[in-house]
């Protein structure tokens, strides 16, 4: 599979998209993937996510925009350049896997390979389906006689067999149950290694997406918010819709107070959450400079930078905690905790190991932050929006 | 029992489907991918035959094509040829007169295929032309083979316009239909029993037959 891929270092074979709509629909944003990298696009339904994928695809011509793959322009509407989705060589699953309900799996296969002779077709279809790992005895099956599982499967060997310089997954395991999920993982972390071309996984499972993805592309309401590793976006949310988008529990408000006597560093007032009070914490926090002394914001703090202490608060770095509510699940611990000095915040951490056991709800604990980690951020305003 | 008129039947039921099942497919699969203003009433247009009495539509078709009028009088002048009253003329008005029951059943198929289905044959790098072969076709067939069954039978079956059109010539006219009523009104009612149950035979028989073949089909799904 990989003579016409690996064709001796020719040209750049990455992605790079931008797309600015804004009618019928709202769609934009540029980024840009790399051979070999797997780029998952996250967001809400509604969120443009699947709308890319087309527009990479070819399905949908978008009002201004330009796609090039792999040194080759696919569109350009500055130029006037529009290559018709038959002639774009990019393998797309389909999020119901758009399997031919009439042709086997080995003939939906071999469909891509139509201007080969039928003979080589087979064989060569046969080889994607044992590459994908299908059962040789399911080849003639039709895809009614297979389980969500193996008809993912059947469509990734025909995205494959259409030999693609970009490969395209929507929403590819949300018909798959948990058990088949995992197996495919495997299979779509195999071919990352064998396939040096760009992958796009539109996903709404932020799980799935940091087991799978190399990057980030966080969309919401047709534009791109924000893009980067997943633990750069953890760690520093753009906005607090970001934030949300990919699930930071540990969010909250407060008031920048200003800088202070260490270069780089300012004062954070922790608030309390919702009625947005004022309380007796003060943070020292990194300080980018990008904030006026007196602004509201919100912060966001990762929660392997908080360490939760087994006794009362002690020094004056130490914030005193009452466990609130535990969670045991299987293999972790889910806590939530209510901060003795500012009513209404509470910590929510995942703990795992030996510091499971002790905890029982009303326990009096105390935590440590690690400040540097605190990421903060202004309230994001309609102006910020536009 | 007029073999002559059984065997013009058939003929005209066969020539019919060979020119409605080409501009049917193309006209139903037209008007289940496309979206344009005034849509409806090309539908209605196609549908009007259904609802029409056989007898109006027989007139109107007299009246545009005979001799007499424009169109009738440039093709006997250009191409020597009468589109009234003989076998042309009823195949004309047979063509007409089935579009509702060729096109809606093929137009009902096409939608019915799931849009992604297109979309992953063109992702597949498949043109229009393979696409149509290897994957519409395939799945519109049933709906196809219905409405073949149902264009023939009904062109065996038809009278009215028949009679408006092309009167009752022996062997250029004179269908099977036309003829069992011939024969009820010459009181030979044994002659017309025998067509007439031959004619509910082959119906009953074209329609079981295309039953059959549609649940097998889907069976196969």
């Amino acid at each position: 599979m990989s003579e016409a891929m690996s064709v001796a270092g020719s040209a750049d074979r990455s992605l790079r998209i931008e797309v600015d709509q804004h009618s019928p629909m709202r769609l934009s944003g540029a980024f840009g993937c790399a051979p070999g990298e797997l780029l998952a696009l996250v967001g809400p339904s509604g969120a443009g996510k699947t709308s890319m994928l087309r527009v990479l695809a070819g399905l949908m011509r978008p009002q201004a925009g330009r796609v090039v793959v792999g040194g080759e322009v696919w569109n350009d509407t500055a130029a006037g350049v529009f290559r018709p989705v038959r002639e774009r060589r990019v393998g797309l699953v389909f999020q119901h896997y758009a399997l031919m309900p009439h042709l086997s799996a080995i003939d939906n296969v071999a469909l891509p390979l139509l201007q080969q002779p039928r003979l080589l077709r087979q064989a060569q279809a046969r080889r994607w389906l044992d590459h994908v790992g299908l059962n040789a005895a399911l080849h003639g099956r039709r895809p009614a006689q297979l389980s969500g599982g193996e008809q993912q499967r059947v469509a990734v060997a025909r995205a494959l067999a259409r030999n693609p310089s970009l490969l395209l997954l929507d929403e590819p395991f949300s018909a798959v149950d948990q058990m088949n999920r995992q197996a495919l993982y495997q299979l779509l972390a195999d071919l990352r290694q064998q396939l040096a071309i760009p992958i796009l996984l539109v996903t709404h499972d932020l799980n799935e997406a940091r087991l799978l993805a190399d990057r980030f592309v966080v969309m919401d309401a047709g534009r791109v918010l924000q893009q980067g590793t997943p633990a750069s976006i953890y760690q520093a949310p753009r906005n607090t819709r970001v934030a949300d988008l990919v699930g930071i529990r540990n969010r909250f408000e407060g008031e920048w107070l200003g800088p202070a006597d260490d270069p780089g560093w300012g004062w954070l007032r922790w608030h309390s959450g919702g009625s947005g009070t004022a309380s007796v914490v003060r943070l020292k926090v990194r300080d980018k400079g990008k904030l006026a002394a007196g602004q509201n914001v919100h912060w966001v703090v990762p929660g392997d930078a908080v360490t939760l202490l087994d006794r009362a608060a002690q020094s004056p770095g130490e914030l005193g905690v009452t466990v609130t509510e535990v969670r045991q699940l299987a293999e972790i611990t889910m806590a939530t905790l209510g901060l003795r000095d500012v009513p209404g915040a509470q910590l929510r951490l995942t703990l795992s190991g030996r510091q499971r056991s002790q905890l029982a709800v009303g326990a009096q604990m105390a935590v440590q932050l690690e400040l540097a980690m605190v990421h903060v951020m202004p309230v994001r305003t309609t102006a910020d929006a536009a | 029992m007029d073999w002559q008129a059984l065997v013009l039947s058939l003929e005209l039921a066969s020539l019919t489907l060979v020119v409605l099942l080409p501009a049917g497919l193309w006209l139903g699969r037209w008007l289940a991918y496309s979206e344009f203003p005034g849509k409806a009433w090309i539908e209605a247009l196609v549908v009007l035959p259904l609802v029409l009495p056989p007898t109006v539509l027989g007139y109107y078709l007299l009246v545009s094509l005979g001799a007499a009028s424009p169109v009738g009088r440039w093709v006997a002048q250009n191409f020597d040829v009468q589109l009234s009253f003989n076998f042309a003329g009823l195949l004309i008005a047979s063509v007409v007169f089935n579009i509702p029951f060729m096109v809606q059943p093929v137009q009902r198929a096409f939608m019915a295929i799931p849009r992604d289905l297109g979309e992953a044959a063109a992702v597949s790098g498949l043109g229009l032309w393979q696409t149509f072969w290897r994957v519409e076709l395939p799945l519109v067939w049933p709906g196809v083979l219905s409405a073949m069954v149902l264009t023939f039978v009904h062109t065996l079956g038809e009278f009215g316009v028949v009679l408006m059109m092309g009167g009752s010539i022996p062997g250029e006219t004179r269908t099977i239909a036309i003829a069992i009523y011939d024969r009820v009104q010459a009181f030979d009612m044994v002659a017309a029993d025998r067509m007439a149950l031959l004619l509910l035979l082959l119906s009953l028989l074209a329609v079981a037959a295309s039953f059959f073949a549609s649940a097998r089909l889907a069976v196969r799904r």
